[in-house]
């Protein structure tokens, strides 16, 4: 086609590039983790390595996988020697093994680092060898979780058939203004416990770093000890019942599969919510426009015979109306299409700027 | 105090055509925008109503009121009439592309489209039309192109040029307004351009739809050098240059019923059972845009 129907676009004056960033509130209720769908929408795997959560039952196209939880023990563990073979003890130490490696790396004499309470790997201190996993679908966490902006909130009552009677909180409340970096999967904040109802926390868990949120990743891991008492380590004033059984959670861990945990942990979710980021980067072209362009048309309709229908005489100005603007590459092939809401009048008497908005 | 007239700037959000996600999939710098174009494809200037009884104010009021379609990603359907842009404000008139049928052999079939017979079996021969349907009583009938031979005198003739009887024939038209080349677009599936000779013309590309692009200039657009008001023009007032082609069958049509079960019926054609498939040629004027749809029934003889 002649260059009169296209316009080249300055790179330089005319493509300006720009970076935006979209945030979107996730709630997840409790029920729906336990008990809406009859567990219809938890699925479990023959391999047993981790179960799935959906939004609705699994087996309807409609559902959406929401996240998974799994649980990792560490060969340092001080339950590790407990663990039995009913337990999936080779199992939950890969798990561990796993996550540590992606989401914590390798010292270097490339053996696997665990999971430092603090993020301080080099000064040592308190490792979380004890580890409940929650894996986020990338449905939900974009391109990452909104630092600052976790809630989980968890039943603590220690019986099993009233475990929301008493709540407590797992936030990433330094997440907004602090977060580490030395993490091969990006950044990652600390959680920290605080009261909710009822007041379960033990004095000294009230704001006690409970677990890591790897923003990035969209993975939480949390330290097991959460559900129990003081004495045994835990954050809470009384150590919870996880099953029918009244097990504790360390007998859990030792003595259930990784699924029957998984089951505990749901039947303990009250509430989960966060903020997602998507990041939108886009490309503005300013399409300028100036007066003695773009004022006639190839419109089959634009003609009567040849004689154009806008214009009685040949001094009358001629006019046009935009109603697209199309993006071309230098073979003036078509790669983008834009349209205005309403026509938009050009004649040799106006001039325009139409700024063209390409997200990537 | 009045706030300050922020309209100036507008901001619309684009959207990838197909061929856009190819390129950008390709990722061999081939998505690279360098160039902008307008269009008004859902714009019926036959709403302009120059003579409102309200003033110039309202010429166009209905016209501002079409309301405008989503932008759709098929690259072949989008941005399809552009505006553009001329150095003089004062032209009254833009030349036309019109197809010329005052000649015998460039007329379309009496049933209304040019007709491609696809295979031999369908052309005939001037002594064996049993089952074909390019001759009756041993002439060829008009408006049917032999698609495999590509010979014998029929052919499709496009004329350029301002086609009013307000201005005369022999004023010299505006050279920015005579087209040197035209894009033709044809489905690919179906058919080819050929030269007059009967040889094929190479395509620019072939898009995702399947629609193949020819550039036409040189050896089929030649000059109209008749300015008479002569019974074979079919511009009226000032020409400038008239394209001329056949169309050839590709070889699915030519060897295979499978496309005319899929995308044709059957019909009656000069008494001969036939398949058919219905297309469109599009003919566009490099320099003024202007196009023009040619329509055209791709037939096969049913051999019975």
């Amino acid at each position: 086609m002649a260059e009169s129907f296209y316009k080249s676009l300055d790179i330089g004056k005319d493509v300006a590039n720009t970076r935006t960033l979209l945030h979107e509130a996730i709630p997840l209720t409790g029920t729906i983790v336990s008990g809406t769908y009859a567990d219809a929408n938890i699925k479990n795997y023959a391999h047993g390595m981790f179960q799935s959560v959906y939004d609705y039952p699994y087996l309807s196209s409609s559902a959406n996988h929401i996240f998974d939880i799994t649980t990792g023990v560490s060969a340092e563990s001080s339950l590790y020697a407990s663990v039995t073979t009913a337990g999936q003890k080779s199992k939950k130490l890969n798990i561990y093994n796993q996550m540590a490696q992606v989401l914590v790396g390798y010292d270097h004499t490339g053996s696997i680092q665990r999971f430092d309470e603090d993020g301080d790997i080099l000064a040592g201190g308190t490792k979380i060898d004890d580890v409940i996993f929650l894996n986020f679908s990338r449905l939900l966490t974009k391109d990452e979780i909104k630092k600052g902006t976790f809630q989980l909130t968890l039943g603590a009552n220690a019986t099993y058939a009233t475990p929301m009677s008493k709540t407590f909180h797992i936030t990433d409340a330094s997440g907004s203004d602090g977060y580490l970096v030395n993490s091969p999967v990006g950044e990652y904040g600390i959680l920290f416990a605080s009261q909710g109802t009822g007041t379960p926390l033990h004095a000294s868990g009230v704001n006690a770093a409970c677990g890591l949120l790897f923003y990035q990743a969209g993975v939480c891991a949390l330290t097991a000890s959460i559900f129990n008492d003081n004495a045994a380590g835990g954050l809470l004033t009384t150590k919870c019942e996880m099953n029918s059984a009244t097990e504790d959670i360390e007998a859990v861990l030792t003595g259930s599969n990784i699924d029957a945990l998984g089951d505990a942990f749901r039947h303990r979710i009250n509430n989960l919510q966060f903020n997602n980021t998507v990041e939108l980067n886009s490309s503005v072209y300013f399409c300028r426009i100036n007066h003695n362009e773009y004022n006639y048309s190839t419109n089959p309709t634009y003609l009567s015979g040849s004689k154009i229908r806008v214009k009685t005489q040949s001094s009358d100005l001629p006019v046009s109306y935009i109603t697209t603007v199309g993006l071309y590459n230098d073979n003036n092939e078509l790669l983008a299409t834009a349209k205005l809401s309403e026509p938009l009048k050009k004649s040799s008497d106006t001039e325009f700027t139409i700024r063209v908005r390409l997200d990537y | 105090m009045g706030f300050l007239d922020n309209s100036g700037d507008i901001i619309l959000d684009a959207v990838l055509t197909d061929h856009g996600r190819k390129l950008l999939a390709k990722g061999d710098g081939s998505f690279q925008i360098t160039k902008f174009a307008l269009a008004d494809d859902e714009i019926n200037y036959t709403l302009y109503n120059a003579t409102h009884a309200s003033g110039s104010a309202y010429y166009d009021v209905e016209i501002l009121q079409t309301p405008v379609l989503e932008a759709f990603t098929d690259n072949a359907g989008s941005v399809k009439s552009k505006l553009i842009s001329y150095s003089s404000m004062n032209l009254l008139y833009l030349p036309v592309v019109k197809i010329n049928q005052l000649a015998t052999n460039t007329k379309m079939h009496t049933s209304g489209s040019f007709i491609v017979a696809v295979d031999s079996e369908t052309e005939g021969t001037a002594n064996d039309n049993t089952y074909a349907v390019g001759y009756n009583g041993g002439n060829p009938v008009a408006g049917i192109i032999f698609g495999e031979s590509l010979s014998g005198d029929n052919y499709i003739r496009l004329d350029q040029g301002l086609d009013s009887s307000e201005i005369s024939p022999k004023q010299t038209l505006d050279p920015d307004l005579i087209e040197d080349s035209y894009i033709v677009q044809i489905d690919n599936r179906l058919g080819k351009i050929a030269t007059m000779s009967g040889d094929l013309v190479p395509e620019d590309y072939i898009d995702d739809d399947n629609i193949a692009y020819y550039t036409l200039d040189v050896g089929l657009v030649s000059q109209i050098t008749d300015d008479t008001n002569a019974q074979s023009q079919t511009i009226a007032g000032p020409r400038g240059t008239r394209l001329e082609f056949k169309i050839g069958s590709s070889i699915d049509l030519n060897t295979s019923t499978f496309l005319f079960t899929q995308l044709g019926g059957e019909s009656v054609l000069e008494t001969k059972n036939v398949r058919h498939i219905d297309s469109i040629v599009r003919v566009t004027g490099m320099k003024t845009g202007y196009s023009v749809d040619i329509p055209v029934r791709f037939v096969k003889s049913k051999l019975t």
